[in-house]
């Protein structure tokens, strides 16, 4: 196996470059290699759609729901809820 | 955090706007069934905000109830699995006749307001591959993808190895881009 083979980036390199925090070093090999350029462009495009997934909002009365079965414990020492 | 420990129901409601909606949609990506997800979430805070005062503050309050909820979701398709009537009929059936007679039949069930809401929600490729992931899988990928926490954070939250959760992580992204793939053909 040839060294530039041996040097390819792993899974993690490959988040951090698509997430921009590959050293430079690091970083130049993809300048290099087709095959590496090839799975981090598809790695980046599916990072990109995971952090743009919306976050969904319970039903509105959800906090009331939740708080009428806590027993919540007033500084004082009694419980309410 | 510390006036929701002493007591403080402002404090209380204001972890709860807080965290309700990266809990309920990690749950809801988990178990794809809004009511049920609004369940959960309940319970998740529900056992949170009772158990306050144990909590402590070496750990991260986010990756506490995130673990919590987490629980709650993998229990639940946990029992689930086991609830599941076989599709090809009765395990006990004697003939093929006997399988199909006890097989469960798939009407044709109209579609709720919620049916609706929900595949509207999760009816993107996007979520309909992450839906397709084994369990562990899809939580590694949602708190680390969508979440943001970092893989220590993880393997904390999930009692797992390290190298697991790189692990799961590594492979549930190679199964998405294949299933992203294969919904674009």
């Amino acid at each position: 196996m040839n060294e530039r083979l041996q040097t390819h980036l792993t899974p993690e390199e490959v988040e951090l470059w698509a997430t921009g925090l590959l050293s430079a070093a690091r970083t130049f090999h993809l300048t290099e290699c087709a095959e590496c350029l090839a799975v981090a462009e598809r790695e980046r495009k599916l990072l990109v759609e995971l952090a743009q997934l919306q976050r969904f909002a319970p039903s509105a009365d959800f906090a009331e729901k939740v708080l009428a079965q806590v027993r919540i414990q007033t500084p004082s020492g009694s419980h309410h809820g | 955090m510390r006036w929701a420990r002493d007591g403080h129901e402002p404090a209380f409601r204001e972890l709860v706007h807080r965290y309700e909606r990266p809990v309920f949609s990690l749950i809801y990506r988990m178990v794809r069934d809004r009511a049920l997800a609004e369940d959960l979430a309940q319970e998740t805070f529900i056992k949170v905000l009772n158990a306050l005062k144990s909590y402590k503050p070496e750990y991260k309050f986010s990756s506490w109830i995130f673990k919590i909820a987490n629980n709650a979701a993998i229990d639940h398709l946990r029992r689930r699995q086991l609830d599941t009537l076989s599709l090809d009929g009765s395990p006990t059936a004697r003939s093929p006749e006997e399988m199909h007679a006890s097989a469960p039949q798939l009407g044709d069930v109209s579609e709720s307001p919620l049916d609706e809401v929900e595949s509207r929600e999760l009816g993107g490729a996007i979520e309909r591959a992450i839906g397709r992931l084994r369990p562990e899988y899809r939580s590694c990928i949602l708190l680390r993808h969508v979440e943001g926490h970092s893989y220590e954070e993880i393997a904390q939250m999930l009692d797992l190895p390290l190298g697991t959760v790189k692990t799961y992580i590594h492979r549930a992204r190679n199964e998405l881009r294949v299933y992203l793939e294969d919904a674009r053909e």
